[in-house]
């Protein structure tokens, strides 16, 4: 399944226009999407999940054109988890999940398999009786992951699911993902770089409603190397210094000073190595 | 039928609820038992749309509108029916309970007994219960059409309250005489013979379904 974005473009009522005349496709496999908040991420989101219509541009899904009277037919494709969502409070896991699996259509026995398939796979069988007003930030999120994997989606859009989530917790999801995406497309939104560099080849980047890059992580990388530097300094004013000269990416205190990451295209006036490229030093690279 | 039961009667709603019945019938005194119904009748009708105007905005309250966004319509409406149709019934057994609380707490003459040939006491519960079930079933849609509409619960009860002050006026009232929508409530209680009221709750009814006939529009719309 792939889904192809061209010239799209969102403007509120208010004229403020989240997406901006972008084009986009999206593969098979964990696509990523990063940006930062505003970029237009979940605007995006909103317009593949048909909960938005575009002002103009179009967008397909395997050739299917978004449009009202496809969108029965793109929406049973579809899986989501938005940002946020509060599920049924005073339901069980089990009983939230199997109702929610009923409004999705999915057969009653089929349902109960999935359910108990992905509690395995989340760790939340033991939670199952639990109110889901009792569970964790955390364990909703899990919980929330599941209802948006039981209809069996083509096509999953997951808007920030590790937030909120412990670091078992986020290799768990992150691993579910990656599971999940074979033969899939799972477009996998969020601002924790290292999730996307942990489970996605293929990812955009938003900025101010347009797309800064698109591509292979590895690309973006490339896009970076010789441009990364790491210096020791002691005397914080000149760690300051730094700071307003080039763009940081990254700032530690550390056994005998401070340690800094400087993104620059040629060797900073200091004591200083070239590093290797983290997706975390590309993207802010592409933003400078 | 558990999951919807605990998802459209939580314990605060059903409490509050009962408690408002409770109150209603210790402080509108009656002093004849045929007074009851048109005592209750606009209370319930308040009642109803307090009570019902969250049956779909919960999920925009929860964000799960655009979950369900993705469901299929049939599945979305038989969710929404099967909610209002379960409050509705919860607000009828409350009615009920209600008319019952009148004579344990205001101890009104019974009608029967003054006036033999209007009938036994039962006959006046069903026709209470009847036109109840009427005017639950009609505040009950109209302010969850209307919380769909603004996607708000307070426009939903608010805008119905404000429908309900318009309705409840003498000057409506006088308007639209039996075709009332508290026409059983105007109705001539010493004439029990006498159902003209039932042209108003005959519009309810036609009001109510078109009002849910819009449902799959404002859900799509909306959402």
């Amino acid at each position: 399944m792939s889904i192809r974005i061209n010239d799209l473009t969102v403007t509120f009522r208010n004229n403020v226009t989240a997406i901006d005349h972008a084009s986009l496709e999206i593969p098979e496999g964990i696509f990523g999407l990063l940006g930062e908040n505003g970029a237009g991420k979940t605007t995006l989101m909103r317009v593949l999940t048909t909960t938005l219509s575009p002002t103009s541009g179009t967008v397909t899904m395997d050739g299917i054109q978004y449009h009202e009277k496809n969108y029965e037919k793109i929406q049973r494709q579809i899986g989501y988890l938005p940002q946020e969502i509060d599920l049924y409070p005073g339901l069980t896991v089990q009983e939230c999940l199997e109702y929610m699996g009923a409004l999705a259509d999915v057969p009653k026995s089929l349902c109960r398999e999935r359910i108990e398939y992905y509690l395995e796979k989340t760790g939340l069988t033991e939670h199952r009786k639990k109110k889901m007003k009792q569970l964790s930030g955390g364990m909703k999120r899990r919980v929330g992951l599941i209802q948006a994997l039981l209809n069996d989606p083509k096509f999953l859009i997951i808007d920030e699911p590790t937030t909120g989530l412990d670091p078992e917790e986020r290799i768990r999801i992150r691993n579910l993902l990656v599971d999940f995406a074979e033969k899939r497309t799972v477009l996998f939104s969020t601002h924790v770089v290292e999730d996307l560099a942990a489970t996605c080849n293929q990812l955009a980047v938003m900025k101010k409603g347009h797309f800064l890059y698109s591509g292979s992580v590895q690309n973006l990388l490339d896009n970076a190397a010789g441009a990364v530097w790491e210096c020791m300094v002691t005397d914080p004013l000149k760690a300051r210094e730094l700071e307003q000269k080039y763009r940081i990416s990254s700032k530690q205190q550390a056994e005998g000073g401070i340690r800094l990451r400087i993104l620059s295209r040629v060797k900073p006036g200091i004591d200083c190595r070239p590093v290797p490229v983290t997706l975390e030093d590309a993207y802010i690279y592409l933003h400078a | 039928m558990i999951k919807e039961v605990k998802i459209s009667l939580p314990f605060y709603k059903t409490a509050s609820a009962l408690l408002f019945i409770v109150i209603l019938s210790l402080i509108r005194g009656v002093s004849v038992s045929c007074e009851i119904g048109a005592a209750m009748e606009p209370a319930i009708a308040i009642l109803a749309t307090a009570f019902c105007a969250d049956t779909y905005v919960q999920e925009i309250a929860g964000r799960r509108s655009e979950v369900w966004r993705l469901y299929p319509m049939k599945d979305k409406l038989f969710a929404i029916s099967t909610r209002l149709l379960l409050q509705q019934g919860f607000l009828l057994l409350l009615a009920a309970a209600g008319y019952s609380l009148f004579f344990l707490f205001q101890r009104p003459r019974l009608f029967s007994l003054m006036q033999p040939e209007a009938g036994s006491e039962i006959r006046q519960f069903v026709i209470f219960l009847g036109a109840m079930a009427v005017t639950i079933a009609f505040w009950s849609v109209l302010s969850n059409t209307i919380a769909c509409i603004f996607r708000s619960l307070w426009f939903g009860i608010g805008g119905s309250l404000l429908l309900w002050l318009l309705a409840a006026s003498s000057f409506a009232r006088r308007l639209l005489d039996t075709w009332s929508v508290f026409s059983y409530a105007d109705r001539n209680i010493a004439d029990t013979g006498d159902f003209g009221w039932l042209a108003g709750k005959g519009l309810c009814i036609a009001l109510c379904a078109v009002m849910l006939l819009l449902l799959p529009i404002l859900l799509k719309k909306r959402g």
